[in-house]
């Protein structure tokens, strides 16, 4: 079968040549396309070419920027004449990836990868229209020399005064058409002059294979020691956050997010610094762990309780997992011209950003035991993935994905630990449990009020411990302080000073020091002697006889009354109420003021608000005469006005021919057709106002969503967004 | 993992398992560069400072030796971020040194020039400065040395002083140890302090820190000023160092209200050099018109502001300060290191205890309850009463009779805040009472007769918070005392460390009123001795009465 089209391409293919297609973008099977005509569609649009340009490396890219500027078709001899003999193998890959096909004359790239793409690859010009002497430039005189220099290496166009009157260099080489005028102050290179000027080749270097990433050797042990300690770090960090807010939850901002004053807050409660608290909480939210609720507060969800509970390895793993997918970027937190961007809020999001991380920690991965330094790092990741969509981020994006991956505990003094490669192999166990020290199930007390768990606690009497007693000090070791303060918080949460006092002795290796248990009984004691309460009223009387016969009465009992000392009986009504109570059932109160003066005499009452009177619905006043009239007269000439102008585009329509109208579709077809054909078109365009007009254009390309043509009305070039195409029709 | 005594917290405390074999040497090799925070019974706190990671290279430690050794002995990984923090901070001592130049006099010089400039421009630094000599050295006043070393290490860089110390007028003082052996832990402090010029050296009450003055002294060979705070503790200065030295009387001058003796080796109080005449500090030139080669802080934990700012003006002179407690309820400690210098020696009162230099001794509160009249009035008191009233009840009276009839044959100190408590007790117990208006001289016949048995007990007020030294004394019973100090808690302690020649224990008894301020304070007031490993025991006044205890 002849190969014309790149769907004739993707006909010829056999299912295997599919798979790999499929495999390499795996875009065009979600959802899978009804046809290989879709297919061919969806693998020209803008948005997968892309995502298959950014799975390129930097070689792989150059060849393909190289094709680009090869006239079709060409073959690889071509190919490797005007970059580096290693190109076969980049070729191979992009027809792989259907960024490029053989066809029976050679190969070819799919229309919209040249023209959606790359505009001017590598800096090049367009090809030549003229035949040139290129052997002529050797010997171009200074002047030309020196314009030549600076449009070399691109962009090839360079602006002039005036293009009719160039000085001496430019006017020698536009007469040898080494320089093209594109418009009255701009000239363009054409792209065989800058190839020869170059070289022959397109870029400058070309490096085949990926730079080696070079840094600091460390010894497998202590990398793996120091992961262990950063993943206990990290696990203690979450909780302690969550417990925190589980204290005193955090105001999301109105904008979403956490402010930066409770980012602060939570940095120094937790003694990191701001963009690892950001990261801690990215994390939390990631895993669930926690939630902004209706009332726009941050608190910990019932999910954290199940987490609490797992091992330290799911603990991990969860929290590991939605790092390495999610593409919110917490490094973007408080980040110099970006301060109002938030944690927790809405605007972290970025492209690439999984993309990335899974590449850094892949990288670090394939070198064990060596901690690269950044910049060589970046070399290499740039090579590998040179970003074509979100490039400016990408520096910074490697930078935090190395830190936070040492926070995570994927590697550790910089160096990739067995447990994150461990992880990412989706090991079933990657030996954090069997390596994080035992949870210990005891604690030392001493007799200054301190006691020391020396391990990471067991999860029920860590939660039992921090209610009775201050942390004072974390790490591997916790030291808790009991204070009279701690102890009265004991007995809040519904402790008894007897069941503080046994949980410390069963759980202390140590004898419990005296003045600890005078300490706790002491508080007991004194804890709860005060009683508070809510109540709307009080009822008072010196005469206890009648307080019992109020308590006894029937009818009162709508007062639901308590009796808190003999000549006081409390109630839930407010006092208004209360009183008109006890008058029905006969009796005879009167209120009593708080500075306990009787309240006498009639109460009239008055509101607090200021007045607010209803709106009045009027009837409209009849208008005057002059107002009558000068309505009519200015209906009349906007009558005249728009008759007058429909006229006008009725005689435009009948010498034009009326405007042409296709499908969306359709539009794409023809007008694809016609840029290869170069031939002009007639199209109908809406303005902003929606307006149509009709326009008569040739096409030079397509690119960006827009049809970009020269527009026979002005002489000028014009971007003509696709959409607001309303038809195409020839001439 | 190892299983090392040593855990690392990320608030960058260390926590030492005592218990743990290893334990000893650890705290061997932790000591240069972590200071001793708390030592109660089971595990002992260290903290990781600038301060003292800095010391540790002014003594010559770097930071790969304190890494490694965290790594060596520590139970858990330590957290990267910490060490990379140690290295960090290590880096910045010494990119400044203050060197002496035949030229310019005192320069401040640097490798780093670009440090230089940041601290030449901070405000506090530059009024201290003289000339730009060239990009990497700048003049520095000479009489503002102590000041920009106080500054530097404020603003995070420490300068490493080169400047070198006067060696002062020469004078031969050697150590006599005929009947007696100077201890290991006094010759390891005077040595520590020797090596690094000037600092401060912390030892239990009663563990023989004049003798470490003794031996500094010994090492200086050289004239000096030893600074005390009153005249009875001059004077055992001066008993002391003729005991052990081969100083004689006519060498030791007394420098106090009562004389003004200028000798080789001068004792002053530090009442004298702060006393005001005309509202200038008129002893102050004592520390000028000699040539002194060393001067020694005693009880540097007292050191007034007014010596503390003359202090940083004679930083060219070897300075040991010497204490028991540095422990300043103002907070001032900060101070006293930059001034006078670095922590040079310290040790676990506990430590000494088990070597047998002091006494072994057992802390007991006193808990009394006030009558329903009493707690009726306490709960009515002014605040600023409260303490007062709570404190000198007359039910705390009777519990000190109860207790010194108890220990008829000890020897008793009863030790109080409040005068008027105090002589209600004299009284009633029908003891003599030492208190601030007691003249020298009958104190110091009291004191005498104290030590050789005569007088069994003795009612002291504050004056005897420090320095006496009463050998034989076993029992202090304490009634009142300044709010929650800790560090007056710890001396008063102190008072009854000193070995006793049958071996026998010493009992501190703290008497307390129950459920009032009073119990507060004394909470606060035990902390430093609970962190250093002494346990209170608890016992009710009832159990006085009865004999229970």
């Amino acid at each position: 079968m002849e190969i014309r089209s790149f769907t004739d391409y993707l006909r010829s293919l056999d299912d295997a040549g599919l798979s790999e297609l499929f495999a390499a973008r795996p875009d065009l099977v979600s959802p899978v396309p009804p046809d290989l005509a879709s297919l061919a569609v969806r693998a020209s649009s803008s948005h997968s070419i892309a995502r298959a340009v950014d799975s390129l490396t930097e070689f792989e890219f150059q060849i393909l920027e190289a094709c680009v500027a090869l006239d079709e078709e060409f073959t690889l001899k071509n190919v490797i004449s005007i970059t580096h003999k290693d190109a076969a193998l980049a070729v191979t890959r992009l027809i792989t990836f259907g960024l490029l096909y053989p066809t029976d004359k050679g190969m070819r790239l799919p229309t919209s990868v040249s023209q959606l793409l790359i505009n001017e690859p590598a800096g090049l010009g367009p090809a030549s229209l003229a035949k040139l002497k290129l052997t002529e430039l050797n010997e171009a005189p200074e002047a030309a020399n020196r314009v030549l220099t600076q449009l070399i290496w691109g962009p090839p166009r360079g602006s002039v005064g005036d293009i009719k009157n160039p000085g001496p260099g430019i006017a020698w080489l536009l007469d040898r058409k080494f320089l093209v005028p594109l418009d009255q102050r701009t000239v363009i290179m054409p792209r065989e002059v800058g190839i020869f000027l170059r070289g022959g080749k397109v870029h400058k270097s070309y490096q085949s294979t990926a730079p080696a990433v070079t840094g600091t050797k460390r010894v497998e042990k202590s990398v793996n020691m120091a992961a262990a300690a950063n993943v206990a770090t990290v696990l203690g960090w979450v909780e302690e956050l969550l417990h925190f807010w589980a204290q005193e939850p955090a105001d999301a901002l109105r904008s979403g997010g956490l402010g930066v004053r409770d980012l602060k807050v939570i940095s120094a409660h937790i003694g990191i610094d701001e963009n690892c608290a950001a990261f801690i909480a990215e994390l939390a939210y990631l895993a669930g762990l926690l939630t902004i609720d209706g009332d726009d507060r941050i608190l910990p969800s019932n999910n954290f309780d199940i987490w609490l509970t797992q091992s330290a390895e799911t603990r991990w793993s969860a929290l590991a997992a939605n790092w390495l997918t999610t593409s919110r970027v917490s490094g973007l937190v408080g980040r110099g011209e970006a301060k109002s961007v938030a944690a927790l809020g809405p605007e972290l999001d970025r492209v690439n950003a999984a993309s990335t991380r899974k590449l850094v920690i892949n990288l670090l991965n394939e070198q064990p035991n060596l901690a690269p330094d950044l910049d060589s790092f970046t070399r290499t990741i740039k090579w590998v993935a040179p970003s074509k969509r979100n490039p400016g981020i990408q520096e910074e994006l490697i930078l935090w994905t190395l830190r936070e991956a040492e926070w995570l505990g994927f590697t550790g003094q910089g160096a990739s630990a067995k447990y994150g490669r461990a992880f990412m192999t989706g090991a079933d166990e990657i030996g954090i449990d069997t390596d994080l020290p035992k949870p210990v199930d005891h604690i030392l007390i001493q007799s200054d009020n301190t006691a020391i768990a020396p391990g990471p606690l067991e999860h029920d009497i860590a939660r039992d411990l921090s209610a009775v007693a201050d942390i004072e000090s974390r790490g591997g070791a916790t030291v808790y302080r009991f204070s009279e303060a701690s102890i009265r918080r004991g007995l809040d949460h519904g402790k008894s000073g007897e069941e503080i006092r046994t949980f410390l002795v069963k759980t202390s290796k140590t004898p419990m020091p005296q003045p600890l248990e005078y300490l706790i009984a002491d508080v007991a004691k004194k804890h709860g002697k005060l009683r508070v309460g809510n109540t709307a009223s009080f009822i008072r009387c010196e005469d206890t006889s009648l307080i019992a016969q109020i308590m006894s009465d029937k009818r009162l009992e709508v007062l639901s009354l308590r009796k808190i000392a003999p000549e006081v009986l409390i109630c839930d009504l407010d006092a208004a109420d209360a009183m008109n109570v006890l008058r029905n059932a006969g009796y005879l109160p009167a209120a009593e003021a708080s500075n306990g003066a009787l309240i006498t005499g009639h109460r009239s009452h008055r509101a607090k608000a200021k007045p607010k009177p209803p709106r009045v619905i009027g009837e409209i006043d009849p208008p005057s005469e002059s107002t009558l009239t000068a309505a009519v007269r200015s209906i009349r000439a906007g009558e005249k006005s728009s008759h007058k102008q429909s006229k006008i585009r009725d005689s435009a329509a009948s010498a034009l021919g009326s405007l042409p109208r296709t499908t969306a579709n359709e539009t794409m077809d023809l007008l694809a057709v016609y840029v290869e054909k170069q031939q002009a078109l007639s199209i109908g365009y809406a303005d902003n106002n929606g307006a149509v007009s009709h326009r008569i254009v040739d096409p030079i390309r397509i690119s960006a969503g827009a049809l970009v043509a020269r527009d026979h009305a002005t002489g000028e070039m014009q971007s003509f967004r696709i959409p607001r195409i309303t038809g195409v029709a020839p001439l | 993992m190892t299983d090392g005594p040593l855990i690392v917290q990320s608030d960058k405390t260390l926590l030492l398992d005592i218990d743990h074999p290893g334990s000893v040497e650890c705290r061997r090799a932790i000591a240069p560069f972590a200071e001793l925070e708390r030592s109660p019974e089971h595990i002992h706190t260290y903290r990781l400072t600038n301060l003292g990671l800095w010391n540790a290279r002014a003594a010559g430690h770097d930071a790969e030796q304190v890494i490694d050794t965290l790594i060596k002995y520590s139970r858990y990984a330590v957290p990267h971020a910490l060490l990379v923090d140690i290295a960090e901070t290590m880096s910045r001592y010494g990119r400044l040194r203050l060197e002496a130049d035949p030229v310019h006099g005192l320069i401040l010089i640097t490798k780093d020039s670009a440090v230089l400039e940041e601290v030449i421009r901070a405000k506090k630094i530059a009024p201290l400065l003289g000339v730009r000599i060239d990009k990497e050295t700048v003049a520095v006043h000479p009489s503002q040395r102590g000041a920009i070393k106080q500054s530097l290490l404020r603003l995070g860089w420490p300068a490493e002083d080169f400047a070198g110390y006067v060696d002062g007028q020469a004078h031969e003082i050697e150590l006599v140890q005929k009947d007696w052996k100077i201890r290991p832990y006094q010759e390891l402090a005077a040595e520590g302090f020797w090596h690094g010029g000037s600092g401060v050296v912390v030892l239990p009450c009663g563990a023989g820190k004049t003798i470490v003055g003794a031996a500094a002294m010994a090492h200086a060979k050289a004239t000096t000023l030893i600074l005390v705070t009153n005249t009875v503790a001059a004077r055992q200065w001066r008993d002391e160092l003729l005991k052990r030295t081969t100083l004689n009387e006519d060498e030791i001058g007394e420098y106090s209200g009562a004389k003004k003796e200028i000798r080789p080796v001068t004792i002053a109080t530090y009442q004298v050099m702060t006393k005001k005449k005309n509202g200038v500090y008129a002893h102050l030139d004592l520390f000028d018109t000699h040539d002194w080669g060393l001067i020694i802080y005693d009880e540097v934990h007292l050191l007034p502001a007014p010596i503390f700012r003359f202090t940083a003006d004679i930083q060219s002179r070897r300075r040991l300060g010497l204490t028991a407690t540095l422990v300043r309820e103002d907070g001032m400690e900060g101070e006293v290191f930059s001034l006078i210098g670095p922590k040079r020696f310290d040790v676990p009162w506990k430590e000494i205890e088990s070597q047998g230099y002091i006494a072994p001794a057992e802390c007991v509160e006193v808990r009394v309850n006030l009558t329903e009249a009493e707690r009726m009035l306490y709960a009515t008191a002014e605040p600023e009463e409260r303490y007062r009233y709570c404190s000198t009840t007359a039910t705390k009276r009777k519990v000190v009779e109860a207790l010194v009839e108890r220990h008829a044959t000890d020897q008793v100190l009863v030790i109080g805040q409040y005068i008027s408590q105090l002589d209600e007790l004299s009284e009633v117990l029908g003891v003599p009472l030492i208190k601030g208006d007691t003249p020298v001289k009958e104190r110091e016949r009291l004191f005498g007769l104290f030590r050789t048995g005569e007088i069994k007990c003795l009612v002291v007020s504050k004056v005897a918070n420090f320095s006496i030294d009463l050998p034989d004394a076993t029992i202090a019973i304490q009634v009142s005392g300044a709010f929650g100090s800790r560090q007056e808690e710890a001396q008063r302690l102190g008072r009854i460390l000193r070995p006793k020649s049958d071996g026998r224990g010493a009992i501190f008894y703290s008497v307390v009123s129950r459920d009032t301020v009073d119990q507060d304070f004394a909470q606060n007031r035990q902390r430093f001795l609970a962190e250093q490993g002494y346990s209170y025991r608890i016992i009710d006044a009832d159990d006085v009465f009865q004999g229970k205890i």
